[in-house]
């Protein structure tokens, strides 16, 4: 091998561990840092939404599973097993406040950034959210396409995101101050629990 | 400095060899699983148990994921868009439901019924339930003498609905699986919740499987002619 290819490996290699080496130096997460989440509203989500997607989306060969990124825990599916030492069944016991907890906290953290973009608009053009481009198909959905702009389900959910829960201005608003539900829209949630 | 001849030789050869590596590893892909996780899931089966079981055969594996061999992935001939193994009660394996009726419906109304056989393996193909989509409601029917003659033959004896619907799975035992109830799997299909209930019910368990003295029932009430 000649003196001239020799060198070149060895600039190469020589690189490579610079490289390595300056990105061991990078600067270590800050534990401190929060980023601040504007959620939709959580009351209205545990009586009229919760029920609707657990029982749409939440068996176990679906978001009922520990590996999915938008996880659901229910009755019909995946069970909390950090509470009541472990003892819910799926498929016995009634799903649990701190599951509904736990599907809500699953939900917005899926996109939180864009979630608050979409809170800071008032729910105007929910699609932008992943967590309904996916079952709508406007993007590759695995199971499938799960909702319809038409069908109840979406639109108990669109309604639940529509419910302002900043001002304008950007001030949020306190949860017992916040807009309920319409009449129609509790009859789409209804309706859509009762899937299929 | 190259020599004309070794040249050329050596450019045939390499050729070849590449060839060969090609029509190799062709030959791997098609005929070997290259997806590791669906490998392990098959190697986790273990092997047949041919003492509880005719081995490869409709009543082999009761409770197992079927379609994890019966699928595009293989290894299995067959291919089944929905299997599952029906018992009578909770935890035991010994006891499982024959002649089940096993009625699917799916999202555009569509309703399929399928009978389980002696060791209570049920299984549908494709061609059995033709544009089957999911999500798919299931309940399992066990009446006293199926197919039978006599007035009360086909009154039932236990029925059970499935709670929430199937998503996309095609092996009931991916989720119902056998023995086992907890957080995540609601148990093996059961006719009644426990095996007390199951003993005080005494119900109808073939003592042989297969039995060539008994042909088969393959068709639900509605759909016999």
């Amino acid at each position: 091998m000649s003196a001239i290819r020799v060198a070149a490996v060895m600039g190469v290699v020589g690189t490579a561990v610079g490289l390595l080496a300056l990105a061991a130096c990078a600067s270590s997460p800050d534990e401190n840092r929060l980023t601040v989440v504007i959620t939709p509203d959580f009351d209205t989500y545990v009586a009229s939404v919760d029920a609707y997607l657990t029982r749409r989306c939440g068996s176990l060969d679906c978001h009922g599973q520990p590996g999915r990124a938008y996880r659901i825990y229910s009755r019909e599916g995946y069970r909390l097993y950090t509470i009541q030492d472990g003892s819910l069944v799926s498929g016995q016991q009634p799903t649990q406040a701190e599951e509904q907890r736990a599907n809500f906290q699953a939900l917005v953290s899926l996109e939180p950034e864009e979630m608050s973009r979409l809170m800071g608009r008032q729910g105007e053009n929910p699609n932008q959210l992943l967590f309904l481009r996916k079952p709508l198909k406007i993007e590759r959905h695995k199971g499938g396409p799960a909702m319809a702009e038409d069908d109840p389900g979406y639109r108990c959910v669109v309604a639940w995101l529509q419910i302002p829960v900043v001002q304008g201005d950007g001030t949020p608003i306190p949860p017992a101050q916040r807009a309920k539900l319409s009449t129609n829209a509790l009859r789409n949630c209804a309706t859509a629990s009762d899937f299929p | 400095m190259r020599h004309p001849h070794h040249s050329l030789r050596e450019r045939v050869g390499r050729s070849l060899g590449l060839f060969a590596g090609v029509v190799l590893v062709g030959s791997l892909g098609s005929s070997c699983n290259l997806d590791p996780v669906h490998r392990a899931g098959v190697n986790n089966l273990g092997d047949e148990q041919g003492g509880l079981y005719p081995p490869e055969s409709a009543y082999h594996r009761p409770g197992e994921p079927c379609a994890l061999c019966h699928s595009a992935a293989g290894p299995a001939g067959l291919q089944f868009v929905l299997a599952g193994t029906i018992f009578w009660g909770p935890d035991r394996y010994d006891r499982r439901v024959n002649k089940a009726y096993v009625r699917i419906g799916g999202p555009e109304k569509t309703t399929k019924c399928f009978v389980t056989n002696c060791n209570g393996n049920f299984f549908v193909r494709s061609e059995d339930y033709k544009n089957l989509k999911f999500p798919l409601l299931v309940s399992v029917e066990r009446v006293i003498d199926p197919g039978g003659p006599g007035p009360t033959a086909e009154k039932s004896i236990r029925v059970r609905r499935m709670s929430s619907h199937i998503g996309r799975e095609a092996s009931c035992a991916t989720c119902h699986i056998l023995g086992l109830r907890d957080f995540g799997s609601p148990g093996q299909i059961r006719l009644y919740d426990t095996e007390s209930e199951v003993d005080t019910a005494k119900p109808p368990i073939p003592a042989q499987c297969p039995n060539v003295d008994e042909p088969p029932l393959t068709q639900c009430p509605e759909d016999r002619l």
